[in-house]
C-alpha cells in the first residue's frame, strides 16, 4: 500500500482534517485511559502504553440495545447501528486489533451479529506501533508483535518528532489520503524497522503454546487448578479488560410503557453465569470457572476457530487484585503430569 | 428461518390453545400450540425432532425449550413448559388469544434420516419427555421408514405424566409402551420405580436399535449406564441436553460444555460425543 | 519488623495440625509492586509466605470467599480450621466477621502481624515505572527501599504509604491466637479531614464528580468481592428475581449499585481500602464509604471492627438511639 508521514506537533491538525469520520481515540479521565469519540483533536496523544479497558467496547459496547418494544404492542424496531456512519479508532495498538480478528470468528459463525458487525465494518483502524511493551505484555508468543499488522487499516509508528505510517488495506489509504499526509522516504521506513526490532527486544514475558490446547482437557480433573482458583475473587475484571473476551448477558429492560431488549458485558468468572433457574449450578466453585476460562481461550476456541482466544496485551495480569497470572497458569499446565490427575 | 440477517429479532406468536398437562402450581408443566402471527412465516421455516427455539415474553425475558412437536404435525408448533423461574412464571400467565416470541429453529437435530431402517426406543422421564415427543410423532408418521417404535415413559406420580392420552394413543397404534412412577399408587397397575430401573426391567435388545433419552441429569445418567449394561454401544444412545442459555445462536458464551455449545453443537448429542468431555459428566 | 523466619515457622506449625485445612497469608507475586494471596493447604508451603510493604491483600476476604457445596451423601463435612494471617487492618475484618456471627472464633486461628504500612502501586509506579518482575520492597526508616529490575532505588514513606496506612490507628491485630512479630507503636490519626474536605462541594459539584466516576464503571463487582464484609450468598444486586438494579452500566445503575454497597456496608467498613485498591478503572469508592464511617462515628459513637464483643450496629436496637422509634 503506501508510506506516509506526518510531523507529530501537527497531530491535531491531522486528525481534525477528518470532516467525515467519527474518531475515537484514548482519552483519560484521571489515570484511566478509554477509547472514547475525540471532541478536541489537540487532547489527542500518543503518549500512552495502552488503555484500561480495550477497545473492544467500540466494537462490542459494554450495554448496547438490540431491540425495543412498547407494552401491549408486538411491533419490534431493531436497533443495529447506522453503518453508514463511518469511524477512525486511532491509535489502537496491534494487539487489541489483532483480538477483533479473533473475535469476529464466533461473531460471524454461521449466524451474523449485526451489531458488532457494522460497526466493525463502518471503522477504520489506525494502529500505533509499540515502542515500550506494556509490562506483562507477551504478544510475540501468540503471533502478534509491536509491528503487527493484523486486523489494521494503517499502522503509525510514533518516531519521535515525526509520525510514519504504513498504510495495509484501501480504506487505511483512503484516510491518509484524506489527512492531506505527505510521502514517507526510506529514512522513515527504516527509523520504523529498527523501533520495532528494539521494541521486540523488550519483550520480558512469554509462553511456549505449542501442545497446550491439546494438553489442557486432560488436566480437567488435576488439582493445580486450585493454585490459582483459592484465590480468585469472581470478579470480571480479567474478561472485561480482555480484548478477545465477548460474553454477553441479555437482559429486558422496561421503563413505563417502553421497553427494549439489550445485552450488556457478562463474564464466565461470575457464579450466576451458568446458574439454572433450578438452582443446579454446573461451574459452581472458582475452581471450575477459572478452569473453564483458561481452557475456553487455550483450548476450546482454537479447537473450533483455529486461534487462541489470547492476544497476550497483559491487561489480565495487570490488573488482577490477586496476582492471577495467566502465562503462571500456562506454565503449569506444561508441568502438569496428565496421569496425575487421575489420582485427585 | 428467522430473520438472517438479525438473529436475535424474535417471531410474534399466537397462543391457538394452552393447557396445563399436570397439576396447576410450582413447576406445574403447561402447553402451548402456537402459530406464527404472520402466516408468511411458514413458507421458509422448517424444523427438525430435536430443534429448539427461544420462547419467551417482550419485556420479560427468553428461555429455550425444545420444539415439541414433529414438523410431520403441520400449522403449528407445541412447547411444553415447567414453571421454574422468572420467564417461565410469566409464560404460564399465558391463555388462548395471547400472544408469545419465538425465535427459532434453534440448534441441532436427532439425525432422523441416519436412523432410517432402525428401531426407535424413547426413554423419558417427566418433562424430559418434550424433546422425545417430536421424535415419536415423527417417527409414528413414517412408520414404513422405522423399525419398532418403543417407549418407556417414567415421572414422579401419574398426576405428573406429561401427554397422558397420547401414550394411550400410542398403544392403540400398537407401539411397546411402558409408564412408571416413582411410589406405589392407588389404581397405579403399571411399574413403580425409577425410570432407569423400568428400563433394566424392560431390557430392551440393543439389536439395531437407537435409544434416546431426555430427563433429568441423573436419569440421563442411570439410563446411560443401564443401556450400555445391556449391550448398547454408545453411538446407539442420544440425549439432550440443557444449560442456561440467553443467545440461542452459539455467541453469549455461557451454554458450553468443554468445546461444544449446547445451544448450537447440541442440543442433540450421542453419548459417544459426550464421553469424549469431561465436563459433560461433572 | 517482622521477622519472616519466625512468621513460617510459626506458620508451618500451624498448618501441620491435624485440625487446620488451610492457612491464608500472602507470598510473592509473578511481577510488580503487590504480592499475591497465599492459600496454602500443606504445612511444607509455608517458605513461600513472606511478609513485606507489598502485602496489601486482606487474608480475611478468602475466610467468606471458600464455597461451601453440599456434602455428598456418606461423607461429612470438613469442619477442619481455617488459619489467617492478618495485619492490623485485615483484623478488624476478623473482628467484624464475628460481630456478625459469619463463622465462630473456633473456626479460625488467627496470626497476628503488626504492620508498619504496605505501599500504594499507583504511587509507586508513578514515582518509579512498571515492569514485568516482581519487586522487592523494605522499610528503612522514613523510606521505603525498592528492588526493581535489579536496581535498588528508594523514596519516601509518606509518599509511597496507603493513603489508609498514613491514618492507620490500628497497625497492631486486634484479634488474635498468636502474635508473629512484636506490636508496633501507633502512628496515625484520623480526624476524616477528607470526608470533611469533600463535603465543601455544592451537591451541583458532588453530583458531577460522582457522575464521571460512576460513569467510568463497568460493574466488574471486584470492589464487592474482595471486600471482607460483603459475604451475602446472594447480593441484592445480582438477584434476578426480583431484579433489583439492571446489569445494564449506565450511569444510574452504576450509581445505585455503588451507593446499594455503601449503605450496606454503614456501620460494617473496616476500612481496608481493598475496594479501591482493586478498582480496574480507578473509582474512589472509599471516599464514599468513609463519609458512611464517620456518620456512623458521629451518630451512634460506633466503630466497626475493634470490640470482638459488640453488637451490630444497625442490626440492634438500642433504646439511647437518636431515632424515636425502631423503624
Amino acid at each position: 500500500m503506501g508510506d506516509y508521514k506526518f510531523a507529530k506537533d501537527k497531530l491535531a491538525e491531522v486528525v481534525g482534517a477528518l470532516k467525515d469520520y467519527e474518531v475515537f481515540a484514548p482519552a483519560a479521565v484521571g489515570d484511566v485511559l478509554r477509547f472514547k469519540e475525540v471532541e478536541d483533536a489537540s487532547s489527542v496523544s500518543f503518549d500512552f502504553k495502552n488503555t484500561n479497558v480495550p477497545p473492544k467496547e467500540l466494537m462490542f459496547p459494554e450495554t448496547e440495545t438490540l431491540f425495543k418494544f412498547r407494552v401491549g404492542k408486538t411491533d419490534i424496531e431493531p436497533a443495529v447501528p447506522d453503518e453508514s456512519k463511518k469511524r477512525l479508532v486511532f491509535g489502537i495498538r496491534p494487539c487489541d486489533a489483532m483480538a477483533y480478528t479473533i473475535v469476529e470468528k464466533l461473531y460471524s459463525w454461521d449466524y451474523p451479529d449485526p451489531y458488532f458487525e457494522k460497526r466493525r465494518e463502518s471503522s477504520v483502524l489506525f494502529g500505533l506501533a509499540c515502542s515500550e511493551p506494556v509490562p506483562n505484555c507477551f504478544c510475540t508468543s501468540l503471533g502478534g508483535g509491536p509491528g503487527s499488522e493484523q486486523g489494521l487499516d494503517a499502522l503509525m509508528f510514533d518516531l519521535g518528532e515525526t509520525v510514519y505510517v504504513k498504510t495495509i488495506t484501501d480504506a487505511g489509504d483512503t484516510v491518509a489520503k484524506a489527512m492531506g499526509l505527505e510521502a514517507a522516504a526510506d529514512a522513515e521506513k527504516k527509523a520504523a524497522a529498527a523501533q520495532e526490532k528494539d521494541a521486540l527486544g523488550k519483550i520480558k514475558r512469554s509462553i511456549d503454546t505449542e501442545g497446550i490446547p491439546e494438553k489442557l482437557p486432560s488436566l480437567y480433573d488435576h488439582p493445580f487448578w486450585e493454585q490459582f482458583s483459592d484465590r480468585c475473587l469472581s470478579c470480571g475484571i480479567c474478561t472485561f479488560l480482555c480484548p478477545t473476551c465477548h460474553c454477553f448477558d441479555i437482559q429486558d429492560e422496561m421503563e413505563a410503557f417502553d421497553g427494549r431488549r439489550a445485552r450488556m458485558w457478562d463474564t464466565c468468572m461470575f457464579p450466576e453465569y451458568t446458574l439454572h433457574t433450578s438452582g443446579h449450578n454446573p461451574r459452581p466453585t472458582r475452581k471450575e470457572r477459572t478452569r473453564n476460562r483458561i481452557s475456553h481461550k487455550y483450548s476450546y476456541f482454537p479447537e473450533k476457530f483455529d486461534v487462541i482466544a489470547c492476544v497476550g496485551c497483559g491487561r489480565c495480569i495487570n490488573y488482577c487484585p490477586v496476582n492471577i497470572d495467566i502465562l503462571d497458569i500456562l506454565e503449569k499446565s506444561k508441568q502438569a503430569e496428565a496421569k496425575e490427575a487421575k489420582t485427585a | 428461518m428467522m430473520d438472517e440477517s438479525n438473529p436475535y429479532l424474535p417471531y410474534i406468536v399466537n397462543i391457538e390453545d394452552a393447557w396445563y398437562e399436570t397439576p396447576v402450581g410450582d413447576r406445574a408443566v403447561k402447553t402451548f400450540k402456537v402459530n406464527f402471527k404472520d402466516e408468511k412465516v411458514w413458507d421458509t421455516w422448517s424444523h427438525k425432532p430435536g430443534n429448539c427455539a427461544m420462547v419467551g415474553r417482550l419485556g420479560i425475558g427468553e428461555s429455550m425449550f425444545c420444539i415439541s412437536s414433529s414438523p410431520t404435525e403441520e400449522g403449528y408448533l407445541r412447547f411444553s413448559i415447567m414453571q421454574a423461574g422468572k420467564v417461565t412464571s410469566a409464560l404460564h400467565d399465558l391463555e388462548a388469544g395471547d400472544t408469545m416470541t419465538v425465535r427459532g429453529p434453534l440448534g441441532n437435530s436427532f439425525p432422523m434420516e441416519e436412523w432410517e431402517g432402525k428401531n426407535i426406543l424413547s426413554i423419558g422421564g417427566g418433562i424430559g419427555q418434550a424433546p422425545l415427543r417430536p421424535v415419536i410423532n415423527y417417527v409414528r408418521a413414517n412408520k414404513d421408514k422405522y423399525g419398532n417404535l418403543s417407549v418407556l415413559y417414567g415421572a414422579r406420580t401419574s398426576d405428573l405424566h406429561c401427554f397422558k392420552s397420547e401414550f394411550q394413543e400410542y398403544q392403540e397404534e400398537g407401539t411397546e409402551c411402558h409408564l412408571a412412577i416413582d411410589i406405589e399408587e392407588e389404581g397405579w397397575k403399571n411399574f413403580v420405580g425409577f425410570v432407569p430401573d423400568l428400563l433394566l426391567d424392560v431390557a430392551p435388545s440393543p439389536d439395531n436399535t437407537i435409544a434416546v433419552t431426555c430427563g433429568p441429569p441423573i436419569l440421563i445418567k442411570f439410563v446411560t449406564q443401564g443401556l450400555e449394561r445391556l449391550g448398547f454401544t454408545a453411538d446407539q444412545i442420544y440425549t439432550t441436553l440443557e444449560e442456561r442459555m440467553k443467545c440461542g445462536i452459539g455467541k453469549c458464551g455461557r451454554c458450553n460444555v468443554g468445546s461444544l455449545y449446547v445451544c448450537k453443537d447440541g442440543p442433540v448429542f450421542s453419548y459417544a460425543t459426550l464421553k469424549e468431555i469431561p465436563e459433560a459428566f461433572a | 519488623m517482622v521477622d519472616e523466619t519466625i512468621l513460617r515457622e510459626k506458620a508451618r506449625e500451624v498448618l501441620a495440625r491435624d485440625d487446620v485445612r488451610r492457612l491464608i497469608g500472602w507470598k510473592r507475586g509473578t511481577y510488580g509492586y503487590e504480592s499475591a494471596p497465599a492459600v496454602l493447604k500443606d504445612a511444607s508451603q509455608a517458605d513461600e509466605l513472606i511478609f513485606d510493604p507489598t502485602c496489601v491483600q486482606n487474608p480475611a476476604s478468602f475466610i467468606t470467599l471458600e464455597e461451601k457445596l453440599p456434602v455428598p451423601r456418606g461423607q461429612d463435612p470438613d469442619t477442619r480450621k481455617v488459619a489467617v494471617l492478618v495485619k492490623g487492618c485485615d483484623s478488624r475484618a476478623v473482628v467484624q466477621q464475628l460481630v456478625e456471627k459469619a463463622y465462630t472464633r473456633d473456626g479460625v486461628i488467627v496470626l497476628g502481624v503488626p504492620c508498619t504500612g504496605v505501599v500504594d502501586r499507583r504511587k509507586a509506579q508513578k514515582m518509579f515505572g512498571d515492569t514485568s518482575e516482581p519487586v522487592m520492597i523494605k522499610e528503612e526508616g522514613d523510606k521505603f527501599v525498592f528492588i526493581i529490575d535489579g536496581e535498588t532505588r528508594e523514596g519516601p514513606r509518606a509518599e509511597l504509604l496507603a493513603d489508609k496506612c498514613v491514618r492507620c490507628r490500628f497497625p497492631n491485630p486486634l484479634v488474635y491466637d498468636e502474635l508473629v512479630a512484636d506490636e508496633v507503636a501507633v502512628w496515625g490519626a484520623d480526624e476524616f479531614a477528607d470526608v470533611d474536605e469533600f463535603e465543601k462541594m455544592s451537591p451541583p459539584e458532588k453530583w458531577k464528580f460522582w457522575e464521571e466516576q460512576f460513569s467510568k464503571c463497568i460493574r466488574c463487582y471486584s470492589c464487592r468481592n474482595v471486600c471482607p464484609m460483603c459475604y451475602c450468598l446472594e447480593c441484592v444486586v445480582t438477584k434476578q428475581k426480583p431484579q433489583w438494579t439492571r446489569r445494564s452500566t449506565d450511569v444510574s445503575e452504576n450509581t445505585a449499585y455503588h451507593i446499594q454497597r455503601a449503605w450496606h456496608l454503614s456501620g460494617r467498613c473496616i476500612e481496608c481500602g481493598e475496594c479501591e485498591r482493586v478498582c480496574p478503572v480507578d473509582i474512589p469508592i472509599t471516599t464514599l464509604n468513609r463519609k458512611m464511617t464517620r456518620d456512623v462515628k458521629e451518630l451512634f459513637s460506633y466503630e466497626p471492627g475493634v470490640d470482638v464483643e459488640a453488637e451490630p450496629l444497625l442490626s440492634c436496637y438500642n433504646p439511647q438511639d437518636p431515632e424515636e422509634y425502631i423503624m
